[in-house]
């Protein structure tokens, strides 16, 4: 497969824009009508953590809760925000959001899903000892039920990104009377726990995690269609793909990019490239030499070629970022290139960084192929510009903890993403006492202010606008290099009907029928 | 013999207290930290901490470990951080697949290494015995995960005859569940019957050359029976000492075998928990790993005894 920038781009329109007809996997057939029935066979790579939104770090576990529980709100193809489990909301000040919620849904366990029911999971979201999402909904003050069905949400200060937030486990609503009859377990066994599509069956560890269709589903619209969904881990990507080849399975997570030319020419299988909202980067040191000078990382960006690597080593599935922001956001700029490869430049701000000759830096990566592939084309791409890169290879525990105590000059950092701009930018790049995802330990009163002001306004258009001047200023003043925005392409039976790819890359099986 | 027991397993608590220590002291030294492993796309300090010191992972490590030891005196073996679950569940749950496929393993070398091995002595330096080192010499040099693939390829994507991946527990359903062990157990066997086909091979021509073997055949015995009664009982100890070591090789370090075929076994196991620095589950998993090796090397002390009187133990 050979996807230029350009089409790359008029692919993410196109999941942006046009409802995407026959979308997907068996298109030929689209005008065939759904049906009911069939067990949907999925493979992953890892096995789900827990069954417990509130207590859940992996990305995996999402991918499941996408179809058993139901966040306040959704995304839809082009990231905008619609109705979920609430039917619509409102803004009365920056400071207060009121969502009207849903009438006549009810959780799988027949209890009722109403402004109580919501309270009581953002209050467990924010006092219960192990929940991960209390970060997500720090900013939340209090929460006040208004009706039995409405629901007003008071913020501690305002935050243009806290609805894109809802979107995902932090709007997850899980039914209050399991958590509290059976909260410990929750985390293994969620039956009654949620309101979506399909009902939680069993998970036997290490084996497989069913799922089963919700008759009594409040939405009466499509699907669900499907009788079950049974989800494997898989971990090798070589067997997941002959498994899906011979029939074993019907859908896979992620197909690798050394193997997206060969899948799609399998008549056997079809591909759906999902664009992602991730971005692959580096952060550099700013605290300590050698990238405590400006001049020398504008060096490294102008000796690096990033159209290349995307080529080279991302084998085109993916696209040569500008900047943390994907081209499927509304917030991406198009009219921001890539930082092109200037070996003179290069040159020339190695003077002016005072190591005229060069110089040598470690580069620290995650010890997985695609990282030493690209750390290597790094490596040679440098060196003709006079820096000798030193790469060090280690394991993503090790690479957390070497990014949090700012133990390196120059590491890898991999994000999944999130539906707001804000979520690939503030933690970030805002100054922030303490341990964050600052690593390159960033300062700049100007790109404070900037984040800032993004968090304060909801107008779209004027966000955009800061946005794409956050892009220049971070090509300048480059605490970060920004690679590539990955495409995540997913693999699927031709028997497989009707799947939506969302750039958050959740499978949501709402819609999906078998031939 | 119930001295030797005794003996055995006296000795076997400061191996266990060295391992464990060890272990504990190389896993906290290494950078990566369980709360970060877990909580990768979180930046909130906070909540880390706050679930840090809930999990006692802010206190100082020699305390950590006393406090671990002495759960596991009392016969607890602590929580996985990961999935919450108590360790000696994770584990039971990963023995049975693990056992299961070490023995298939182990049987499917025997039946291929013994009669290959007897053979290729028996004629050695003829055109079968080459054969026969050839393939040792090919199961050795073959690497487990190249075999796993090939074999994937041809009998599950090309023939169709068994799954690519995935287990069925053989207690439950008897045909899919051994179905479900076969590709994975020929890899392991083939490996394994390399190794044992020439340990055979070689102490049995080194039986061959002994007097009593001359003497067997000065009074006219069949070769055959110059073999099996002579030859290769005493030429079977070097094989039984391979195969105790191999049997906890196979149990916990069939690592590779069960990432590729996606067999939820201890390997994977304890490689999964040391990725993401899951303290109690490695620990918990090394200990009895430990004891595992431990008894399966009785047990091969035992059978010394009962191949070879002269070592047997009083």
């Amino acid at each position: 497969m050979r996807v230029s920038r350009r089409k790359f781009l008029k692919t993410s329109a196109v999941a942006a824009g046009v409802p995407w007809l026959g979308l997907s996997p068996g298109a030929a057939a689209a005008a065939d009508p759904p049906k009911k029935g069939g067990t949907l066979r999925v493979g992953f790579y890892i096995e789900a953590a827990t069954m417990d939104p509130h207590l859940s770090g992996s990305k995996i576990d999402r991918q499941v809760y996408h179809n058993i529980y139901e966040p306040l709100v959704t995304l839809d193809t082009k990231l905008g925000i619609k109705p979920g489990l609430a039917e619509s909301w409102s803004q009365p000040d920056p400071k207060t959001l009121v969502f009207k919620l849903r009438r006549g849904v009810k959780f799988h366990d027949g209890t009722d899903f109403n402004a109580e029911a919501a309270k009581f999971n953002f209050e467990r979201m924010k006092t219960e000892p192990k929940s991960v999402r209390k970060g997500e909904v720090a900013n939340i003050d209090t929460v006040e039920v208004v009706d039995s069905h409405t629901l007003k949400v008071n913020l501690k200060k305002p935050d243009a990104a806290l609805l894109a937030t809802l979107t995902d486990r932090a709007g997850m609503m899980v039914s209050p009377k399991v958590v509290q009859e059976r909260g410990v377990e929750l985390g293994r066994n969620a039956k009654g726990a949620g309101t979506g599509p399909f009902e939680f069956v069993e998970w036997v560890r290490d084996s497989h995690l069913v799922i089963k269709r919700h008759d009594g589903y409040w939405n009466k619209q499509g699907g669900p269609y499907l009788d079950r969904v049974r989800y494997r881990p898989i971990p090798d990507d070589v067997v997941k793909l002959h498994s899906l080849q011979s029939g074993e399975i019907d859908v896979m997570d992620y197909v690798q990019p050394r193997d997206v030319a060969a899948v799609k020419a399998d008549k056997n299988v079809v591909v759906v490239d999902v664009p992602s909202l991730a971005d692959f980067a580096y952060q550099l040191n700013t605290t300590r030499p050698p990238f405590n000078v400006k001049a020398l990382r504008q060096a490294v960006a102008y000796a690096l070629d990033v159209e290349q690597i995307v080529k080279g080593v991302w084998l085109n599935v993916g696209v040569a970022a500008n900047g943390p922001i994907p081209p499927t956001s509304w917030a991406y700029d198009k009219s921001i290139a890539p930082i092109k490869r200037d070996l003179a430049r290069a040159k020339a701000k190695l003077a002016e960084g005072g190591q005229p000759n060069g110089f040598t830096f470690t580069l620290t990566t995650n010890n997985i192929p695609i990282n030493i592939q690209e750390a290597e084309v790094m490596q040679a791409q440098l060196a003709e510009a006079g820096i000798t890169a030193k790469v060090k290879l280690v394991d993503s525990a090790t690479l957390i903890s070497d990014g949090n105590a700012r133990n390196f000059e120059m590491v890898s950092f991999q994000w999944s993403g999130r539906p707001d701009p804000d979520g690939n930018t503030y933690q970030f790049l805002r100054t922030t006492p303490g341990t964050s995802f600052n690593w390159s330990g960033v300062s700049n009163p100007q790109m404070d202010a900037l984040l800032d002001r993004t968090r304060e306004i909801s107008n779209q258009a004027e966000r955009r606008k800061l946005y794409g001047e956050l892009t220049k200023l971070l090509q300048d003043e480059l605490p970060m290099i920004f690679i590539v925005h990955p495409i995540e392409p997913k693999a699927f039976s031709p028997k497989v009907q009707g799947y939506e790819p969302i750039p958050d890359g959740m499978m949501r099986f709402k819609d999906v029928w078998m031939r | 013999m119930v001295h030797l027991v005794l003996q055995r397993l006296a000795a076997t608590v400061p191996v266990l207290l060295l391992v464990t220590a060890g272990v504990f002291a190389l896993l906290h030294l290494t950078p990566g930290d369980p709360i970060d492993a877990m909580m990768a796309e979180s930046a909130d300090a906070t909540a880390k901490a706050s679930l840090r010191a809930e999990l006692g992972l802010d206190r100082p490590l020699p305390v950590q470990y006393a406090a671990w030891m002495g759960r596991v005196l009392r016969g607890d073996l602590g929580r996985s951080i990961r999935n919450g679950e108590p360790v000696v569940e994770n584990v039971g749950r990963r023995i049975r697949p693990s056992l299961q496929l070490a023995l298939l393993a182990m049987a499917i070398s025997l039946l291929i290494a013994v009669p290959v091995g007897i053979v290729s002595a028996a004629r050695r330096n003829t055109s079968v015995d080459r054969v026969g080192t050839t393939f040792a010499l090919f199961g050795i040099c073959m690497p487990n995960f190249l075999l796993a693939l090939l074999l994937i390829f041809l009998f599950g994507v090309t023939l169709r005859w068994l799954p690519i991946s995935g287990y069925v527990d053989p207690a439950e359903e008897l045909v899919d569940g051994l179905r479900s062990l076969a590709l994975p157990a020929v890899t392991l066997g083939l490996a394994l019957a390399a190794v044992v086909t020439r340990t055979l091979r070689s102490s049995m021509l080194e039986a061959l050359t002994e007097d009593y073997v001359r003497t067997a055949r000065a009074k006219g015995l069949s070769e055959w029976r110059v073999v099996r009664g002579h030859v290769l009982r005493n030429a079977l100890i070097p094989v039984v000492t391979v195969l105790g070591l191999q049997l906890g090789t196979l149990i916990g370090g069939a690592v590779i075998t069960e990432y590729v075929f996606a067999l939820p076994g201890v390997g994977r196991l304890v490689v999964d928990a040391v990725f993401a620095r899951d303290y109690p589950l490695v620990q918990g998993v090394v200990l009895l790993i430990a004891l595992g090796f431990i008894a399966s090397n009785l047990l091969v002390d035992l059978l010394y005894g009962l191949i070879d009187p002269r070592i047997r133990h009083r």
